[in-house]
């Protein structure tokens, strides 16, 4: 059985903080074969692709009123493991955005065409962030073929998604 | 959060469905099958299957390859298995189609064509459902529109079970003939399962979700998509088994359909309340063509429940059977289904072309690709000539109905043309077709 840390990140969030950073500290805590229990206010979707590089394998469960218990454990095979990708990389914080883009009005793929021209215009570890109505699927993968980073989620609202691209340093 | 590609042979299992609906068009045309043969006949056998498996069914496959990974965002758990389903689903169809034939005494054929033609099927469609199952089971707990896939793969299951006992029956095996009940009280739960359950279940999950999409509407009322989910289950739980202990005698065959088309009729009130209103609060104001069209089949869909339940109360229902089948393959499934090609193969054709030069040359817009008022005038003739030849089953009038046929076959080859234009970018302005570093796309294959 594996034990796990609990970490609870909503306090956190609906003061308007960032808990990456903590959720990273608790992960250096770990013992080998313990797990982490995290609580959040929406599903952390980005993070399972970080946990994933880091051999942490999940499993998700919708709370009341909308919030989630995601278990990560280590992952010992049982699970397949997704397929690399460049996405959202734990160094540190990234500098201030140098465009914001609200991109939630656009029809398809639109959105997608704004925010990939205007990272031809930004400079190497230069972010951009971007508002979009939905989860931009097919966008990620033109983003991690041009070697870019990003993060991204659900705004706690639910009603739009919160993307923030850094062009490859 | 992982990308989402493009399927590489969805495009491929379009091109084939639409070949056996073209096909299955045609020899309604010249006469073959229901009504100028009985409904039960092996010619009207040979059309609903093509038009079930070889156009519906195969096109439903490739969409659902496509948009299952964009509607629970994990990759594909087997991309290599869907070239070999397709070649199993159209071999296992004609092999199937031809035992048929042999049935009516059109071709010489041996008795075991309609056994292997059934096992080949059923191989093909379990490597699709075991593809697609692994694909959602990888994302649990599942998004709402994927609860109808996963619905819709459940169906098909059991659609494809009783098919394989009816080939069977139908070969005259000697385990067939164990079996003599079966044709009578299964093939309701075959119909039910493959019409109800597979095809129109799981075209209402991912219609949900695209709408939502094209119209920029947030998605919908969570309640009402519960109820649709919940009573659409009963409804196939209760059709199901209630008709599997029908086989044994233990209930009667009505009692358990009239109490699964009242839940059908809730799950579909339900659904069609959600639609409405996501087109109340779209973003979008000018609706594109693939939407408009959409929302006429889904007209199509309510005619088909309301019809239905008038039938069943004035008795005559055995006697309307027919027409209603047509107006829920065609006026319903056909028609979402090339209402929604007109969208998405415009759309993974752009992708795959412009993809990779995005945001660093000038690049057409998806709109580019089609051109709306000439398609516009295919999807009226093909409206037109669904419900005129509905109207022609009803009234008992073949020939009306063998003409209408044809009009909705001209729009199919009308549409269809529509469909390889935006392939080959025709329509897009020779200065912005190509850019450096972009390439055509081939017809039937898409390069991920």
């Amino acid at each position: 059985m594996t034990e796990f840390i609990d970490v609870d990140v909503r306090p956190i969030l609906r003061a308007g903080g960032e808990p990456f950073s903590i959720i990273m500290a608790a992960l250096e805590r770990l013992e080998p074969g313990e797990g982490l229990r995290l609580y959040a206010p929406f599903k952390p979707v980005p993070l399972f692709e970080v946990m994933a590089s880091r051999g942490f394998a999940h499993r998700a469960a919708e709370l009341e009123g909308g919030e989630w218990e995601i278990r990560f454990m280590p992952d010992d095979g049982s699970v397949e493991a997704p397929e690399p990708v460049f996405a959202a990389s734990s160094e540190g914080d990234w500098p201030e955005p140098a465009v914001h883009l609200d991109n939630r009005d656009l029809d398809p793929p639109e959105p997608m065409v704004r925010i990939l021209a205007a990272l031809e215009r930004l400079a190497p570890g230069q972010t951009l962030s971007a508002l979009l109505s939905r989860e931009p699927v097919f966008l990620f993968r033109e983003l991690s073929k041009r070697g870019h980073q990003w993060r991204g989620g659900f705004t706690p609202q639910k009603d739009s998604y919160q993307l923030t691209v850094r062009v490859q340093p | 959060m992982i990308g989402t590609s493009l399927c590489r042979w969805a495009i491929s299992y379009f091109a084939v469905a639409i070949v056996w609906l073209l096909l299955a068009e045609a020899l309604m045309v010249v006469g073959f099958g229901f009504p100028n043969h009985d409904i039960g006949a092996p010619e009207t056998l040979v059309i609903v299957h093509m038009v079930s498996i070889g156009w519906l069914s195969t096109v439903l496959c490739g969409a659902l390859f496509q948009f299952v990974p964009v509607l629970v965002a994990r990759p594909l758990y087997a991309e290599r298995w869907t070239l070999p389903a397709l070649a199993l689903l159209t071999l296992g169809l004609m092999v199937l189609l031809a035992g048929f034939l042999a049935l009516g005494g059109h071709i010489n054929g041996p008795p075991w064509l309609l056994p292997i033609g059934a096992g080949l099927l059923i191989a093909g469609f379990a490597l699709v459902v075991a593809n697609l199952g692994m694909t959602l089971w990888s994302a649990r707990p599942l998004p709402l529109p994927a609860r109808f896939v996963a619905g819709g793969l459940a169906c098909i299951c059991v659609t494809a079970a009783f098919g394989g006992l009816f080939s069977l029956v139908l070969s005259g095996t000697a385990i067939g003939a164990q079996w003599p009940e079966l044709l009578v009280s299964g093939v309701p739960i075959h119909a039910l399962a493959g019409l109800g359950g597979w095809l129109t279940f799981t075209a209402m999950g991912v219609s949900y979700r695209l709408l939502a999409m094209f119209m920029l509407a947030p998605d919908g009322d969570a309640r009402l998509g519960r109820l649709a989910w919940s009573a659409g289950i009963i409804a196939l739980a209760v059709g199901l088994v209630g008709g599997a202990l029908a086989l044994w005698r233990m209930t009667g065959l009505n009692l358990a359909f009239l109490l699964a088309g009242t839940a059908a009729l809730l799950s579909l009130a339900a659904y069609g309340r959600d639609v409405l209103g996501l087109y109340r609060t779209r973003k979008r104001r000018a609706l594109e063509l693939n939407t408009r069209m959409s929302l006429v089949a889904l007209t199509s869909l309510i005619a088909v429940a309301i019809l239905g339940a008038a039938c069943l109360a004035t008795g005559t229902f055995s006697s309307h059977v027919g027409a209603l089948a047509f107006l829920l393959a065609f006026g319903w499934l056909t028609g979402l289904v090339l209402a929604n090609l007109y969208k998405i193969v415009p759309f993974l054709t752009w992708l795959e072309t412009y993809g990779p030069v995005m945001g660093r040359v000038p690049t057409p817009r998806v709109q580019d690709l089609v051109a709306e008022r000439r398609a516009s005038k295919w999807f009226v003739l093909f409206f037109a000539g669904s419900w005129t030849a509905t109207l022609m089953l009803m009234i008992d009038a073949p020939l009306g109905f063998r003409v209408a046929v044809a009009a909705v076959m001209v729009a199919t080859l009308g549409l269809s043309e529509e469909f390889i234009r935006a392939r080959r970018l025709t329509d897009v302005a020779a200065a912005q077709r190509l850019p450096t570093g972009a390439a055509a796309p081939h017809l039937l294959v898409s390069r991920n």
